[in-house]
């Protein structure tokens, strides 16, 4: 027991005495435990704030009335066949029932003040009815009145904010016909600006069923209120009996969890789950530039540890008191981690409305696990990192204290090489076998990791070679100051390479998203290129489950233009194909071959009628299909039509997997909308003369967007730069702690080569000399680790997209401007790591530096 | 005969007060060009730190010190630096070379540190001087503590400096590695022209010497002439008189 205090008191002594060594595993602890902390208290923080406005806005409705089936095709949530408005009316007289009025909802976009769409990159762009019961709206108005007529309408706070729009103004809803209405109200849901992000535009009843639904008596839900007395359950089973068959009522609350499962599920969590997979990777690089402290710190201390051990101390002792300054520190800084964590919490929580992401606000919520888990997992990095040392520590002979000060200059051992090699061969084997033929994106992930790992088996295999080759400018460039920077890169392979590690896996991350960010604009571009035959393409850009799409009014509209030869929209349905939601492309198939290139068809895209169905040939094979075939298809309204398969074509990258009719589809629409109308111009009409008749045209049907080829393919690409951004933004911190790393790293080598730097101070190195030898040292460690990280996320980036690319269409493409910047990023910041531990070297005093034993 | 590095009032205050401690209390002395000089002196005499404040190694509280016709006071680091790396040669007691440097780069080190490269004529005859030819591509780990040393003083003349400051060249070697190392610096003096201060307190050593100062207390005290190992060891036994001197007895330091 005394043995272990001794330990113990030992190690506390070490840690006042070096307290500098451990500044870089404390900060790099300290950022990795504050990341994940932030993520998880913001996370909880966001989840109970929306519950509570969802609670908040939905307390007055005790009970919703809506069709059972929902068809989920993938994207922006699932899709329900409308009930019978009329029904409301019916509802409103059962005993109990206070109050059932109709509830139509649609996408409906604002056009803002600055006529540019209001929204749209994400979050839903809602339009529906003002419900005039005003407990059971969900929204209150703070300002001006309720819409009386077809040309008024209420938005919602939010909305009027992003698109400077006020009461008495006028503006266009697409619906997506435009509506142009005068706003005459405010409104706020549950007391906040607005449901997170989403807007929303309210119109009469009738206005809102003519636009957004497909005949008078339609809605969407039915909203119920119960008299005083009468409980959520006990309206809910009076409702019941009285509905036709595919409705279902639910309680109140019901819908309310729903509304809060659907925020948690498809935005929060997709949100906590990203930033928790960046602190993940920050912690990743943060171990190892821990592991590299104690490694190195053990190493130094030899002659300490080996004197300990001849005055009798146990092996174990040696290794507890290294274990225990482990625990202090990952202790010491996981605490302070925390307390950065609420920080951060706190600021993103600041930020984000001022970046103009409205969050619903409400208190803070700390939990115990936002606490308790960053805590263990910050203790658990520090001393697993501490492991291998401090057992290498406890093996110190006690003959050690009595040799020169022993640092760890080992190389890199055959064993390791060997190993290195066929980690990497099986990695490299397993990764390509996986991505090409028929893709498995599992072999190809196993293959994947196996590299990781074979590239940090290898890294002082690697680093000798690696740091020769690109330290050979360096003599001629700087001269002997270069050839000593280089050579003290090479005094210690394996911390050179646990040090270069570090920013390796950081720069692989970056490079591997960049890659594919590339590709996948890579592979747009292509599909454009190849399937798009027309000259110009309308859309209304949007990203999610944003956007309202175009009138299906505007195709024949444009169609009607003397410089157009052909003008086709593509809509979208959705039904159930063997028991799974899929989009349909509602069109007219015979025509939709004169301005996008299906490929080969077989078949005749003439006439498919009410009953028959195009499929590209890849779902055709997935189901087994031929011509003639028949597909069953299941409606959001439950009823179930066979399909004869009539055509089967090559590609379906632009025109989706099945192709129906308009008159197909019409007993089924919700709301109609295209997403898409593709134009081809008459011969001898210019790009810029039937752009500008197209644009004119479209004008009138709220202002969508009209591209050439160039930028629709640009536009379909870009989601990808705002992935390509967060993912930056996220990956900074790793970079930082592989950079923090990196300085520490120069600090210890500048303490140990104290003598040294002061010798050659002696003989005339001047202080800018010392200063350049030190930074350059750093700056080849973080090129040896930025190009490795190129090379490494370069190869996953290949693999991940051929795996994952199971049609076999998608580009690889690897863009060198960017990677190239991120190489130069990579230098630059080593020459920043290098910076502090090169003043600190600077100022070292001559006489005592070469005094020094 | 010039000077080729010169202190006058030299002295050195470290600590203030109670704690004062006069390292050099007014020293004045002339290292003459083409001469050998040893600083002899018991623990504490001030003779290291002489050496360092004459070298540009260390500052003066108050006096001159200059190098040729340079005053090194008020001289910047960098003027310092650049001083010491063209007209000055350093053998240290030990840790003299640069572990990643071979032995011709660590010969080199100081010319190619000023950027401008060493003759390589006079490179060639001091590597035969200091007989390392078949050693120039090792890496000082891989030499003897003797030829280390060795290999310190021909760094030391390599950029054909004004002095050659020793400090305890032979303080680590036997005393055969001792004589070799301090017969090159006799011969750079006698043969090569060159000037060598050297700091030691082996009896022997300081016979190689031309002259030999004492110090005491920070004071000069003596000097002595064409010196013989006798008459050092009988000169610093006045010492050990009142203070321990010397860390070596006669019977180690004798022929």
């Amino acid at each position: 027991m005394t043995g272990t205090r001794a330990a113990f008191r030992l190690s506390l002594s070490a840690l006042r005495a070096h307290k500098r060594r451990f500044a870089g595993t404390f900060l790099a602890v300290l950022l990795g435990v504050s990341f994940l902390a932030g993520t998880m208290v913001m996370g909880d923080t966001l989840r109970a704030n929306f519950d509570t406005l969802f609670v908040d806005a939905n307390t007055g409705t005790d009970a919703v009335v809506r069709s059972a089936d929902v068809i989920d095709a993938g994207q922006g949530g699932g899709v329900r066949e409308p009930v019978r408005a009329s029904l409301a009316g019916r509802l409103g007289k059962v005993p109990g029932v206070a109050a059932a009025v109709p509830s139509v909802q649609g996408a409906g976009q604002l056009i803002g003040s600055d006529g540019k769409p209001v929204g749209g990159q994400g979050p839903p762009t809602l339009a529906g009815n003002w419900i005039t019961d005003a407990r059971l709206n969900p929204y209150h108005l703070v300002e001006g009145s309720a819409p009386t007529s077809e040309h008024e309408a209420v938005i919602n706070r939010g909305a009027a904010k992003k698109g400077g729009l006020k009461v008495g103004d006028t503006a266009v809803v697409r619906t997506p016909d435009p509506l142009r209405v005068r706003i005459v109200g405010i409104a706020t849901f549950g007391g906040a600006d607005g449901m997170g992000q989403v807007t929303f535009t309210a119109l009469t009843l009738p206005t809102a069923q003519k636009y957004l639904t497909t005949g008078p008596d339609r809605a969407s839900a039915i909203q119920v209120r119960a008299a005083s007395g009468v409980s959520q359950r006990e309206v809910a089973d009076r409702i019941a009996p009285l509905l036709p068959k595919g409705s279902e009522v639910l309680t109140g609350q019901r819908a309310t969890q729903e509304n809060q499962d659907e925020v948690s599920g498809r935005f929060l969590g997709v949100f906590t789950t990203l930033l928790l997979v960046f602190a993940g990777i920050a912690l990743l690089v943060a171990t190892f530039s821990i592991h590299n402290t104690f490694a190195i710190v053990v190493a130094q201390r030899t002659r300490e540890n080996a004197l300990l051990r001849a005055l009798g101390a146990s092996r174990r002792q040696v290794v507890g008191s290294t274990l225990a300054e482990a625990v202090a520190v990952g202790l010491v800084s996981s605490l302070a981690g925390l307390l950065g964590g609420v920080g951060v919490a706190l600021g993103l929580k600041a930020l984000f409305p001022a970046l103009g992401f409205g969050m619903p606000t409400g208190g803070m919520v700390i939990t115990t696990a936002a606490m308790a888990v960053p805590l263990a997992v910050g203790v658990t990095v520090s001393v697993g990192s501490a492991l291998v040392p401090a057992v290498r520590a406890g093996r110190t002979a006690p003959l050690a204290a009595l040799r020169e000060t022993a640092v760890d200059r080992s190389g890199a051992s055959w064993k390791r090489a060997a190993a290195g090699a066929v980690l990497g061969a099986a990695g490299i084997a397993l990764a390509v076998v996986g991505a090409s033929g028929s893709p498995q994106v599992p072999v190809t992930a196993t293959g994947a990791v196996l590299v990781v790992i074979a590239f940090v088996v290898l890294g002082p295999v690697a680093s000798t070679a690696a740091v020769r080759v690109l330290g050979a400018p360096l003599p001629r460039l700087r001269g002997v100051t270069g050839a000593l920077a280089g050579r003290n890169a090479l005094r210690g392979p394996k911390r050179t390479a646990a040090t270069a590690t570090a920013l390796m896996v950081g720069v692989a991350v970056v490079t591997l998203f960049t890659v594919f960010g590339a590709s996948l604009k890579a592979t747009m571009d292509r599909t454009v290129d190849r399937s798009f035959a027309g000259d110009v393409a309308i859309t209304t850009p949007a990203f999610g489950a944003g956007g309202s799409g175009l009138s299906p009014r505007l195709a024949p509209a444009v169609g009607e233009l003397p410089q157009v030869r052909e003008s086709v929209g593509l809509g979208k349905g959705v039904a159930k194909v063997d028991g799974g939601g899929r989009e349909l492309t509602v069109t007219d198939p015979r025509r939709l071959a004169n301005v996008i290139d299906l490929g080969s068809v077989r078949g005749s895209l003439d006439g498919l009628g009410t009953g028959g169905v195009a499929v590209s040939r890849g779902e055709a094979g997935k189901h087994g299909w031929h011509l003639g075939s028949t597909a069953r298809l299941v409606f959001a309204d439950g009823q179930r039509q066979p399909f004869t398969v009539r055509a089967v074509y090559e590609r379906g990258d632009l025109s989706g997997d099945y192709l129906i009719t308009r008159r197909a589809w019409a007993p089924h629409r919700v709301q109609d909308r295209d997403t898409l109308v593709a134009v081809a111009f008459k011969d001898g009409v210019s790009l810029g003369a039937g752009r500008a008749a197209v644009e004119k045209t479209a004008a009138g049907y709220g202002h969508p967007d009209v591209q050439d080829r160039a930028e629709y393919a640009k536009s379909a690409a870009r989601g990808v730069d705002l992935m390509l951004s967060t993912v930056y933004a996220l990956l900074a911190l790793a970079v930082l702690i592989a950079l923090l790393g990196i300085a520490n790293t120069a600090t210890l080598a500048v303490h140990e080569r104290t003598r040294e730097l002061g010798l050659l101070r002696a003989v005339g190195q001047t202080r800018s000399q010392l200063r350049a030898m030190v930074r350059w040292e750093s700056v080849l460690v973080a090129a040896f680790g930025t190009v490795g990280g190129l090379g490494l996320g370069a190869f996953l980036g290949w693999a991940l997209v051929r795996a994952a690319d199971s049609a076999g269409t998608s580009a690889f493409a690897i863009p060198v401007p960017r990677l190239g910047v991120v190489l130069l990023v990579g230098v630059v910041a080593g020459a920043l790591a290098g910076l502090r531990p090169a003043g600190r070297a600077a100022k070292l005093d001559v006489l005592k530096a070469i005094g020094v034993e | 005969m010039t000077a080729a590095a010169r202190v006058v009032d030299a002295a050195k205050v470290y600590g203030s007060g109670e704690t004062e401690v006069r390292a050099l209390d007014g020293v004045s002395v002339d290292f003459p060009a083409a001469g050998f000089t040893a600083i002899m002196g018991p623990s504490g005499s001030g003779k290291s730190t002489l050496m360092h404040c004459a070298a540009g190694l260390d500052t003066l509280t108050s006096g001159s010190a200059r190098i040729g016709d340079v005053e090194l006071s008020g001289l910047t680091d960098k003027q310092l630096t650049v001083l010491r790396r063209e007209r000055i040669g350093f053998v240290f007691q030990s840790f003299n070379l640069v572990p990643t440097l071979t032995v011709r780069e660590n010969i080199t080190l100081p010319r190619d540190l000023s950027g401008r490269p060493a003759d390589p004529e006079w490179i060639d005859a001091l590597v035969d001087v200091v007989g390392l030819r078949d050693r120039l591509h090792h890496r000082p780990s891989e030499l003897s503590g003797g030829q280390q040393q060795r290999v310190a003083v021909a760094r030391a003349l390599a950029g054909r400096p004004d002095v050659v400051f020793a400090d305890e060249p032979t303080g680590n070697l036997d005393s055969r590695s001792g004589a070799e190392v301090l017969g090159l610096l006799g011969r750079a003096v006698h043969e090569m022209g060159r000037t060598a201060v050297m700091v030691t307190h082996d009896p022997v050593a300081a016979a190689h010497a031309d002259e030999v100062l004492f110090l005491a207390d920070g004071r000069l005290v003596d000097r002595m002439p064409e010196p013989t190992a006798e008459r050092v060891l009988d000169r610093m036994k006045a010492f050990d008189g009142r203070a321990p001197g010397a860390r070596r007895t006669p019977q180690e330091v004798g022929p």
